[in-house]
């Protein structure tokens, strides 16, 4: 009749079907009897407190089917420890879970256990290679690559030239430009782009990074993260914001992020908040017009009044 | 030429109420397809949207009768734990076999018990069940040292990630059943201690990033989600700042209120097809420009005179001007260069109505997005991208999304809460029970 109920070796359990309660339970699901099945027996395992070999395989069976499920995570962990399994065939496991549930994080919960346990991350930069083949903007993997770097000391290990692999496929994903501020900036006592060295190496990098893509807003908030974090002004960026945004020639502007930055570094100029209003028209008129209400609205910060249409009408 | 309206182009999509109360009924009365049986340990708070979402469309009333409202909130009480909270839905609760040492494999669930709250006060439950002395001490025993708050409290340790997520439902459990006030209660002639809000504001200003959006700890990537979560905890327990500098004393948070506002704008985009990569017609343009320049010999020097302002290279011109962003519409994505996605209408909407500042996206394009793009003309509810098939999650959230981009066949919704004003309206004399009883 199942998988479970025909097998000699769960005879001695009784399984223990869910009681909803009552006639008009919420959400219930058209679940298969397979599941049903598996999820009585497991059911009737957590309730004798049973951890065994049996138990490890049933755990698997239903996190296949449930992997939101938030204690069999919990249960397969203390079943591992509890019979000393082999972590590395836990791992592999997990390999194809991870693939196969893309968007579940209690995976890299247990994932972290398992590989914290273990004490060394051999294989883990692969897998989670792997993984980024699939999507390379998993927040899940990203989380799990900086709990690696810090966990494994990993901060030298390559893991700036990785950053730059990443973003050498795709210049805007934000997830690897992330990464980068946390190998950078992340480790514990260090000065970061407080090293004037480092700082210049990395505005270099964002600045090459706009010449190739200028229309890129992740770059352009890495400069701005680099002044904040420094206490530096905006206008030490007044260069690159002119190079792609100049209010001479308000018709050749080539990024509209350079155009918001140059809007906020004429804004602090003394008798510059003029043209920092005349900045936020172009944006709402020209080059950026979903935002128009956020435009008049800095542009209303300023008291500069509303909105003025910059330049002969679009449409 | 002016701007043009959208109505002189066309008029705005239909909204087919109908079939989204025919959606919804369906979901609450009949078993929900076997493709659900991954998030069966999710049940509660896909109660809550079924509950919420024919409250939003006005149709509750209407499609239960009383015997069905008293048995949908039996079955939310079933799912209470003895020792306070709620569990997601009754699979750990071992019935007769429940003993201490199988106690751990049954813990109450920091999510279930906020979805379960707002579920109870959607049909009008009074709230007279609730255990509310147990659940505000479970509640406090649920919060890690450095503020966060986890999932489960299993032998003793707060499981689950360290995630706004949690912080979020159990700011909205503390507010469900004491209000904003702050300090220790006595209830039923026992001490129930607050929780410590100043270490979770703590908590959420390290995790503030370097572009002003807010991840779920420090460095890591900000995200719409996570950004709702904090902000929405925040107000929550009356520690949100709007404007300005954060206060000290008590501590408040986000620190760059201003930045957040500016990322949050941020997330409003015409990028919509998933299969297309990211943003292929920025990267296609990028290709040619490079081939060209190869070609022609152009150095870079000549490209940063200007030669092809962003916007109106020929490749790249496509879905920026206001005329076409009326007629496709612009959702909201969840982290930067991503495209859209029917749930950040809500989680970015809802995160600017929090911050006081709900006209600062557009309205107008967003319900385009949803309406013209993502809204099943068939099944009703919501996909997650143009095309995609209905699910509970994206039909919910595209509804809390119309409603609070302003469309008039949708309940006001409470962005804070993500339910009906008219829902948190009942809050107040539930409180006033509460006195009375202490």
């Amino acid at each position: 009749m199942g998988k479970y109920a025909d097998d000699p070796a769960w005879s001695d359990l009784t399984p223990l079907p869910t009681d909803e309660g009552g006639s008009h339970p919420l959400a219930q699901i058209a679940y298969s009897a397979d599941y049903e099945e598996t999820m009585s027996y497991l059911r009737a395992l957590m309730a004798a407190n049973e951890f065994s070999p049996r138990a490890l395989d049933l755990t698997e069976d239903l996190i296949d089917m449930n992997p939101a499920h938030y204690t069999v995570w919990l249960y397969r962990a203390q079943c591992l420890f509890a019979l000393n399994s082999d972590l590395h065939e836990e791992l592999e496991w997990l390999n194809e879970t991870a693939l196969a549930h893309q968007k579940n994080y209690q995976i890299w919960h247990h994932r972290n256990l398992v590989v914290d346990k273990l004490g060394e991350c051999g294989g883990e930069t692969e897998f989670v290679a792997r993984m980024f083949e699939k999507d390379a903007k998993n927040y899940h993997v990203w989380s799990y690559r900086q709990w690696l770097v810090k966990r494994f000391d990993l901060w030298e290990a390559g893991e700036l030239e990785f950053t730059e692999r990443m973003l050498g496929e795709d210049v805007r994903n934000n997830s690897a430009w992330n990464h980068r501020w946390f190998v950078v900036n992340g480790r514990a006592g260090a000065a970061g782009v407080g090293d004037p060295e480092v700082r210049a190496r990395e505005v270099g990098f964002a600045e090459e990074a706009i010449g190739k893509v200028a229309q890129n807003q992740s770059p352009w908030n890495y400069l701005r993260g680099i002044m904040r974090r420094c206490g530096k002004p905006l206008a030490e960026l007044k260069g690159i914001a002119e190079q792609y945004a100049s209010l001479d020639r308000p018709d050749a502007v080539r990024s509209s992020f350079a155009l918001d930055l140059l809007a906020d570094i004429l804004a602090e100029e003394e008798d510059g908040k003029e043209q920092a209003g005349r900045a936020l028209d172009l944006l709402a008129s020209r080059y950026d017009p979903i935002r128009k209400n956020y435009w008049a609205y800095r542009k209303d910060q300023l008291g500069l009044g509303e909105l003025k249409q910059a330049v002969a009408d679009v449409a | 030429m002016a701007i043009m309206k959208s109505e002189d182009i066309m008029g705005e999509p239909h909204f087919d109420k109908p079939r989204h109360i025919k959606y919804w009924t369906r979901c609450l009365k009949t078993l929900l397809p076997h493709q659900y049986t991954s998030n069966e340990s999710n049940r509660m708070y896909l109660a809550y949207f079924i509950v919420s979402a024919l409250d939003l469309l006005g149709a509750l009333d209407s499609v239960l009768n009383e015997d069905e409202r008293q048995g949908y909130i039996d079955w939310i009480y079933r799912c209470q734990h003895p020792n306070g909270g709620f569990r997601m839905w009754p699979g750990t609760d071992f019935g007769a076999k429940a003993n201490p040492k199988n106690a751990r494999w049954d813990p109450a669930n920091i999510p279930a018990t906020y979805f379960a709250l707002a579920t109870l006060l959607i049909l009008k439950d009074d709230f007279k069940r609730i255990n509310r002395r147990l659940t505000l001490i479970w509640l406090s025993q649920m919060q890690r040292s450095d503020g966060s708050f986890g999932e489960t409290l299993v032998s003793g340790r707060v499981e689950g990630g360290q995630d706004p997520r949690f912080g979020y439902c159990a700011t909205g459990i503390r507010y469900i059943l004491r209000a904003a006030t702050e300090g220790d209660l006595s209830i039923d002639g026992q001490v129930v201690k607050d929780v410590d809000l100043d270490a979770f504001v703590r908590c959420v200003r390290v995790a503030e990033a370097y572009d002003g959006g807010i991840a779920d700890a420090p460095f890591h990537e900000p995200h719409a989600g996570y950004t709702f979560c904090s902000l929405g905890a925040l107000a929550f327990v009356d520690r949100l700042n709007t404007r300005g500098l954060p206060t000290e004393q008590p501590p408040t948070a986000p620190c760059h209120p201003q930045s957040v506002l500016s990322w949050l704008v941020c997330r409003q985009t015409e990028l919509a097809d998933p299969d297309a990569g990211i943003d292929s017609e920025f990267v296609a343009a990028q290709d040619t420009r490079d081939t060209r320049k190869k070609e022609d010999g152009v150095t870079s020097e000549a490209q940063a005179d200007g030669t092809v302002p962003a916007h109106q290279d020929p490749e790249c011109s496509a879905g920026v001007t206001i005329f076409d962003l009326l007629v496709d519409g612009a959702g909201m994505n969840g982290r930067i260069n991503k495209v859209a996605d029917t749930c950040y209408g809500f989680w970015a909407g809802a995160s600017l109505h929090i911050m006081q500042q709900p006209n600062l996206y557009h309205h107008e394009a967003v319900r385009r997005y949803l309406l013209g793009k993502t809204q099943h003309p068939v099944l009703g509810g919501y996909g997650k991208f143009p095309g995609d098939l209905p699910d509970l999650l994206h039909s919910y959230l595209g509804l809390a999304a119309l409603s609070l981009a302003g469309h008039d066949q949708v309940k006001e919704i409470d962005g804070g809460m993500c339910l009906s004003k008219e829902a948190r309206s009942r809050l107040p004399a539930i409180w006033e029970s509460f006195a009375d009883s202490r």
